[in-house]
């Protein structure tokens, strides 16, 4: 009878307290501190057969057996995370569970007029609030006119970018600039590109061929479209390189089967390019998305939210409640709302990604 | 039974397909730059109109050019206006939380990739859940932390928020942990402590993907919007983002060459930073995206 007690547990070799089979140190289900007991009989037997006779003593480790080493590493690891785990409390997550303290609450910002009114503000919120939908709808309305858009333009450039062409990477570069404007410049910008009468760039153009001219962001017609045409030409090239950095993984023996299997350029596109695209484009999917929902800086410098409140997106709704009129707990509850929007889009993204790992 | 083609007739083929290649190459081309053309007209125009008078302007307002060329725009926005100084604010803004949160989120990633301490996975785990953490749904309670603090419209205030970054931990514990195990163990060998190995092999290893965390946050902070629209209301404190939105919504709305002068004074820099930095910037985004 012998018995070998494991020091050491790497995944697929374990290091006995004294010379063991060499099987026994590939076993699976033995863990540090385990004792196992070989009886003299099974030493002789096949490992096999040993296997279905084993016994393990399972110990749990006796509780503060952390060596100097282990100690000093822990104390280490705690002190190297510190301060960024109390910033992180600090502006993220007490934030989050704050916010929605506050939000149960008549809020106002002096803090002499705090009520607690439970889910009433939640109530109001998703029973009555008129503006509360509108400027859902808005937000929706803008996903809907700009994603596409971002998305196929992106698509497009980066298609057209993938070629070996002497300098076409100065294109790359052209497109991408805008994106690194602040949105207050983009707005200023753009605010005289199609300023309304014979002021603006774009109406100067038209006019001089003889079409008629717009009002562009002052018309509730056009003016959440033209919106997505300012935010297509400033944040396409983000696509582009997230989309040209797809094409280049794909590999060229891909096409070259298609090719010899006499695939033409659609039927490349259509199965070879698209499917190798699939990753790159839920990212830029799920990416505009999540901006989307965001949307308030642009339009609140390009429209301020008019013409009449009607490109009003939800967080420029968030920001007036809390800011403009200093309901701070209704503020909150709008916040909160789109917390639970993001942080499940966010879980989506992460079921979707980590099943993409898989195949 | 399908001909096999012969030698000549491939060869025949392929001149076919680079003279064609070589057609489709040039239309590309053609295709790109009037595309370039169309995405550089904003920038090019208003450009122009900000080194424009304001009397040619009116006469003639699609040229594309500087003429006749003026510099009086740019005078009467460095000498009437807070621009310079909301300009060094925004300076000040944007490398302080840079640095901050090298230096914080690297030292805590530096943990999270190679020191073993107790409930390390969970304290990760919990991180990771701030990256699903919108800054639109914190920042009514952080909004009330400065004020309740006296410190609204202050540095700390428009800094402190974006440093504990859990990206910026995320993209770095990915990184640390490709770092070789040996090179650190030979150096903790060598009597080196665990803030020794840090400093000494794990920055300057990773400079590249530092520098891209660093131009990210330094041009997300120099544009941030919501934050310091609502932390920074004393325009002594303001950063250009917000100033000038305020200045020109205020004053100058009416009058083109100086609007474009104060937007681009605060414009042009940045797009200098992107064109010194630009491989840098672009690859960049393709390793932070998790494509490449």
């Amino acid at each position: 009878m012998s018995f070998y007690k494991v020091t050491k547990c790497a995944p697929n070799r374990k290091i006995l307290s004294h010379e063991a089979p060499e099987w026994l140190k590939c076993l699976r289900s033995v863990n540090r501190c385990n004792t196992i007991r070989l009886s003299d009989r099974q030493q002789d037997m096949r490992p096999a057969e040993a296997m279905a006779h084993l016994t393990i003593a399972r110990r749990k480790p006796s509780v503060p057996r952390l060596t100097k080493m282990e100690r000093q590493d822990a104390l280490v690891g705690f002190l190297f995370i510190a301060p960024f785990i109390i910033l992180y409390l600090i502006f993220s997550f007490l934030p989050i569970l704050q916010g929605f303290w506050i939000s149960l609450h008549n809020w106002d910002v002096i803090g002499t007029n705090i009520k607690f009114v439970g889910l009433r503000n939640y109530e109001i919120l998703f029973g009555k609030d008129k503006l509360f939908w509108s400027s859902l709808e808005h937000t929706l309305f803008f996903a809907v006119l700009a994603g596409p858009g971002l998305i196929i333009v992106g698509l497009s450039l980066a298609l057209m970018l993938n070629q070996r062409v002497r300098g076409i990477g100065i294109f790359r570069t052209i497109f991408y600039m805008p994106n690194i404007l602040s949105v207050t410049v983009v707005g200023l910008v753009f605010a005289r590109v199609f300023a309304p009468g014979e002021r603006g760039f774009v109406n100067a153009v038209l006019d001089s061929l003889g079409v008629s001219m717009g009002s562009w962001f002052l018309d509730e017609a056009s003016a959440m479209p033209t919106v997505a045409i300012t935010k297509v030409w400033w944040s396409v090239g983000f696509n582009m390189l997230i989309f040209l950095a797809g094409l280049q993984d794909i590999p060229q023996t891909l096409y070259d089967a298609a090719k010899v299997d006499g695939g033409g350029r659609w039927a490349l596109f259509r199965h070879v390019t698209l499917p190798g695209l699939r990753r790159p484009m839920l990212f830029v999917i799920v990416l505009q998305v999540i901006a989307s929902v965001q949307v308030f800086p642009l339009i609140d410098v390009l429209t301020g939210g008019g013409p009449a409140g009607s490109t009003r997106p939800l967080v420029m709704y968030l920001f007036e409640r809390s800011f403009d009129y200093w309901q701070l707990g209704y503020g909150s509850a709008i916040a909160f709302v789109l917390f639970i929007f993001l942080f499940s889009v966010s879980i989506l993204q992460l079921w979707f990604f980590s099943r993409g790992e898989g195949d | 039974m399908e001909a096999v083609p012969s030698i000549e007739r491939l060869s025949s083929q392929q001149a076919l397909g680079q003279r064609q290649q070589t057609r489709r190459n040039v239309f590309i081309i053609a295709a790109m730059t009037f595309f370039a053309f169309v995405w550089l007209v904003p920038i090019v125009w208003t450009l122009a109109l900000s080194l424009r008078p304001e009397h040619s302007i009116t006469a003639n307002l699609t040229l594309l050019l500087p003429l006749p060329f003026t510099a009086e725009n740019y005078d009467f926005v460095f000498s009437s206006s807070r621009i310079p100084r909301w300009f060094v604010n925004s300076l000040i803004v944007a490398t302080l939380r840079t640095f901050f949160q090298l230096m914080i989120c690297s030292l805590a990633a530096y943990s999270f990739a190679r020191v073993k301490f107790p409930f390390r996975q969970y304290v990760f785990y919990f991180v990771l859940i701030g990256l699903m953490v919108p800054g639109q749904a914190t920042f009514i309670p952080v909004y009330l932390l400065f004020s309740n603090l006296k410190l609204l419209n202050s540095f700390p205030a428009l800094i402190l928020p974006g440093v504990a970054s859990p990206f910026a931990v995320f993209l770095l514990v990915q990184f640390f942990k490709g770092i070789p195990i040996e090179l650190e163990e030979a150096a903790r060998l060598d009597g080196a402590s665990r803030i020794g190995v840090y400093f000494r092999i794990f920055l300057p290893l990773s400079t590249p993907v530092l520098t891209a965390l660093a131009i990210f946050t330094f041009l997300g902070t120099w544009n941030e919007y919501l934050w310091p629209l609502v932390a920074a209301t004393d325009p002594e404190i303001m950063t250009i983002t917000i100033g000038l939105n305020n200045l020109t919504a205020t004053t100058y709305e009416a009058n083109y060459g100086q609007t474009m002068a104060a937007a681009w004074t605060a414009g042009l820099p940045i797009v200098v930073f992107f064109f010194i930095f630009q491989k840098r910037i672009i690859s960049g985004i393709q390793i932070s995206s998790g494509i490449k």
